[in-house]
């Protein structure tokens, strides 16, 4: 009994780690879909909502709120600075530059204003109890996590399916020159990609700090773990974005507990399987690095 | 006869022929300040000078695939780690002779480049940056799980290198200038491999891959081959990493190493003498100037990075309202 209900505790876990993934990835991805850059600075907007919800909330629903919003406004105009930011470059390498040159400086400060060591976020009180799962307690925020998470992904998903806004995506995404010719203007959608992509970011990093906390080198995990998911996922999907984040969850934890010698081979292994199986049938990614 | 080009085209002509004049003497420049350099620094500067030189190497071993190639390759620091363990494997065996050692690397990252190319070379765009991201990471991660050879997070440490006629080099400057004589000899033999036809057949498949095909040219074994050299050149620069520090971890062959050699190869916009000042120009802000800042290294390092990124556009737009003026 004992051990199914440790199994069935790491597996939810897992899960709720895989939709924490999923909200920063799913930014990364549109992103890297619309305007085919590999945003290096994205771990960055993770950690600054992570920081974000260490100074406002302090265990209200409402001041929670109250950070949510603040990441979103935040999120949206650092997205949107970085589209202008990235202008006038030209080239992958040259984004990787500015893109890595700005998450250094962003990260510097981070360090410099909150210090080297890492700061604990509280849940909100009411969320901060524990609920009986297979015989051990189980946070009950995590629980509510997975549940707000799965929202969004389910709501983003109808947004990119049906709305126009989301077709205005997936033609930018498709055939961003077609689009071009067919009266959509790019550079709009690019910085509206980079705004939205960007807010969610912020919003991963206020509602995963209980369970991902901020401190220094926490922008380095969600960028990697991110990233593998983006390119599991495929640029610009959310079924295969959220599929590549709970693999990538449960890898991290399920994996971990199944094989501990064999678990921080496992996540790239299966990198390097997916790609390599994958190999030249997949199209190019609009632009790929040259 | 010098009325059969335009004014602009023989400006530009006199210009490249100054640029070619030009380019031994500061060549022969840098060495020379390169070869001084312990007679006027300390000895911990000195230290880094031959850090800056290891990053170098990787430097262009990054550069053969990104720049020339056309392969945007994140994973060299694995072949890096090949060479640099062998060479420590081999000092602790007892072949403290330094050119053996630097052959033994070369060759040992030889082959694992010619190992992991099959399956690294079936992607392409950014699939191979992921792919040799993994390579990188798996080797990393072996590194410190592998404790019975390579020591784990711990590390080899290794005794000083040993030269034909010369003995052991214990000190800072030898051990600077024997670093410096062959980085020298692999700076040479990549500008010998950039020149061959292999060199400029791997620059046709970074430019047109279907045309080189329909050519005639096998892209895969062509690539293959430019990737083997490349594996070459990076574990041959291990091999100079234990001799600068006698030392190798998995730190050396880490994410933050990878990032900073393609970032490297990126600051040198595709030219092989690009990517060692960029090498040179990363050593100096993150661990000379950035030393006495207090751990302010790293955002000295995103200073330098922007500061390129934004040159470019700017000094490329310079050039245009130039060449629009000084049109008849």
């Amino acid at each position: 009994m004992g051990t199914v209900g440790m199994w069935v505790v790491t597996g939810v876990d897992g899960v709720a780690f895989g939709m924490l993934l999923f909200t920063a990835a799913i930014g990364l991805t549109l992103i890297f879909g619309v305007m085919g850059v590999l945003n290096l600075a994205h771990g960055v907007f993770y950690l600054a909502g992570a920081y974000l919800a260490y100074l406002i909330a302090d265990g209200s629903l409402l001041l929670l709120a109250g950070a949510f919003a603040a990441a979103v406004v935040l999120g949206a105009t650092a997205g949107a600075g970085l589209a202008v930011a990235l202008a006038p470059v030209r080239g992958h390498l040259d984004q990787a530059l500015v893109t890595l040159g700005l998450a250094f400086l962003a990260a510097d400060v981070f360090t410099t204003v909150f210090g080297a060591g890492p700061q604990l976020a509280e849940p909100p009180e009411v969320l901060a109890g524990h609920v009986m799962l297979g015989g051990y307690g189980y946070p009950v925020y995590r629980l509510v996590f997975i549940a707000v998470a799965g929202l969004l992904a389910v709501v983003l998903h109808l947004v990119v399916r049906h709305t126009t806004a989301g077709i205005l995506l997936r033609a930018t995404v498709a055939d961003p020159a077609m689009s071009a010719a067919m009266g959509v203007r790019p550079g709009r959608v690019q910085t509206a990609a980079m705004a939205v992509g960007g807010s969610l970011a912020v919003v991963a990093g206020v509602l995963g700090a209980p369970v991902l906390g901020p401190a220094p080198g926490v922008d380095a995990t969600v960028l990697v773990l991110a990233l593998i998911i983006v390119v599991l996922g495929g640029a610009g999907s959310v079924p295969g974005t959220a599929a590549g984040a709970l693999l990538v969850g449960q890898v991290q934890t399920t994996g971990t507990l199944l094989a501990s010698a064999a678990a921080p081979f496992v996540l790239f292994a299966a990198l390097l399987v997916v790609l390599v199986v994958r190999g030249r049938r997949q199209p190019q990614a609009a632009g790929s690095p040259a | 006869m010098t009325d059969l080009i335009t004014a602009p085209a023989r400006r530009a002509v006199v210009a490249a022929t100054a640029q070619r004049r030009a380019r031994p003497i500061a060549l022969v420049g840098a060495v020379v300040a390169a070869a001084g350099l312990p007679a006027v620094v300390d000895r911990y500067t000195i230290t880094l000078a031959g850090a800056a030189l290891v990053l170098a190497g990787l430097a262009m071993s990054t550069q053969l695939l990104v720049g020339t190639a056309g392969l945007p390759a994140f994973g060299q620091p694995a072949y890096f780690g090949a060479g640099a363990y062998t060479a420590a494997l081999a000092a602790q065996a007892g072949i403290t002779n330094g050119p053996a050692q630097l052959a033994a690397a070369a060759g040992a990252g030889a082959v694992a480049a010619v190992l992991t190319a099959p399956v690294v070379l079936r992607t392409r765009g950014t699939a191979f940056l992921m792919v040799t991201f993994a390579v990188q990471s798996l080797t990393a991660t072996a590194a410190s799980r592998w404790r019975t050879v390579t020591g784990g997070d711990d590390g080899l440490h290794t005794p000083p290198i040993t030269v034909p006629a010369a003995g052991a080099l214990t000190s800072p400057a030898h051990v600077y200038w024997y670093t410096l004589a062959a980085f020298l000899c692999l700076c040479a033999a990549v500008a010998v491999l950039l020149r061959s036809p292999l060199g400029l057949r791997l620059a046709g498949c970074a430019g047109q891959p279907p045309r080189m095909s329909a050519l005639g040219h096998p892209v895969n074994t062509l690539l293959g081959a430019g990737y083997t050299a490349a594996g070459a050149v990076a574990g041959a620069s291990g091999a100079l990493l234990v001799a600068v520090h006698q030392y190798v971890s998995p730190a050396d062959i880490g994410f933050e190493t990878a990032a900073v050699t393609l970032l490297a190869a990126a600051l040198g916009a595709g030219t092989m003498t690009g990517a060692i000042a960029g090498a040179v120009a990363v050593v100096a802000c993150r661990d000379w100037i950035g030393a006495p800042t207090a751990g302010h290294g790293h955002a000295l390092l995103g200073l330098l990075f922007l500061t390129v990124a934004y040159t470019r556009p700017v000094t490329a737009h310079a050039r245009q309202l130039f060449a629009r003026r000084s049109r008849p």
